[in-house]
């Protein structure tokens, strides 16, 4: 089972940045990475369980079911049904906790999934530092730094 | 019940932190409320279980269990068994994550416990900001000194 775990500290209150994760169809919205995305069978996108269905800019296309979300905690979990990754069991989180000096939000993004083992370091790197770093990077852009 | 929660980054890698943080019996090195503290019947601070004993710069004594310890997580949890001031069935947490993109620490220390009413608003008011804001205030120099050392 291989493991991807990436923070990041985001200048804007929890409630802000979160208003903007939730939105389980909302990636295209701030991460630079993903070009369009849509749910299936016109379920809205807090329904756990739905599924988005989305393309990145390189033209991949991607499924991932929605297995948890939390207005409370502030979490967002979903798992990989297709994709050209060719990993299995792929279970990802994106929690958000509030830092209480100075109204700013500590992020956190993690996954764990299989795959050939000699593809294990290749993609660590590319989910750590591409999709999830390149995420974090454009949040925090947006919320000034 | 009254919950507490704070949180801050301290910027230093989460291994220097913990490295702090972790002696159970520790807290009167870094913590300015903590005048001198001692691990109850000569256990070892890492034992689960362990009872630490400790004196307040006011006088005050207390005694506090260590309820987890995890190396893994880099968090611990432990309660107050005495105590002169009016705090209730108070177990607290604290717990650090590094910030993978910049090599700092997220710190978080919460804790639940109940109390008179009439003192809710000053329990609330110490807990928070002489125990939990200074402690962090205090580790922040503390490592920032080290850092230069």
């Amino acid at each position: 089972m291989a493991r991807v775990y990436v923070s990041t500290v985001i200048n804007g209150r929890s409630d802000r940045v979160w208003a903007r994760l939730r939105d389980f169809n909302g990636l295209p919205s701030w991460h630079p990475g993903i070009a369009e995305s849509r749910i299936e069978n016109g379920e809205p996108a807090d329904k756990i369980g739905c599924v988005r269905d989305f393309r990145l800019r390189n033209g991949d296309r991607i499924r991932e079911k929605l297995l948890g979300l939390s207005d409370f905690d502030l979490f967002c979990t979903y798992s990989i049904l297709e994709s050209p990754m060719r990993v299995e069991n792929y279970v990802a989180t994106l929690r958000l906790t509030p830092i209480t000096d100075g109204d700013r939000t500590f992020a956190e993004w993690t996954a764990e999934f299989d795959c050939a083992a000699e593809r294990e370091v290749e993609l660590i790197a590319s989910i750590g530092s591409g999709v999830f770093q390149g995420g974090f990077d454009a949040l925090k852009r947006q919320f000034g730094g | 019940m009254i919950r507490i929660v704070r949180s801050t980054v301290i910027d230093a890698s989460t291994d220097r932190v913990w490295a702090l943080l972790r002696d159970f019996n520790g807290h009167d090195r870094w913590h300015p409320a903590v005048a001198r503290s001692a691990i109850e019947r000569g256990q070892s601070a890492d034992r689960l279980g362990c009872v630490r004993r400790f004196f307040l710069r006011d006088g005050s004594e207390l005694r506090e269990r260590l309820l987890t310890l995890s190396d893994l997580e880099q968090a611990f949890s432990y309660c107050l068994l005495e105590t002169p001031i009016p705090l209730f069935n108070y177990v607290a947490h604290v717990r650090l994550a590094p910030v993978t993109d910049s090599d700092r620490t997220f710190w978080e220390w919460r804790c639940s416990f109940s109390t008179r009413q009439s003192e809710e608003a000053e329990m609330t008011r110490m807990v928070a900001e002489d125990i939990y804001d200074a402690g962090f205030a205090a580790v922040r120099t503390r490592l920032a000194e080290e850092g230069h050392a």
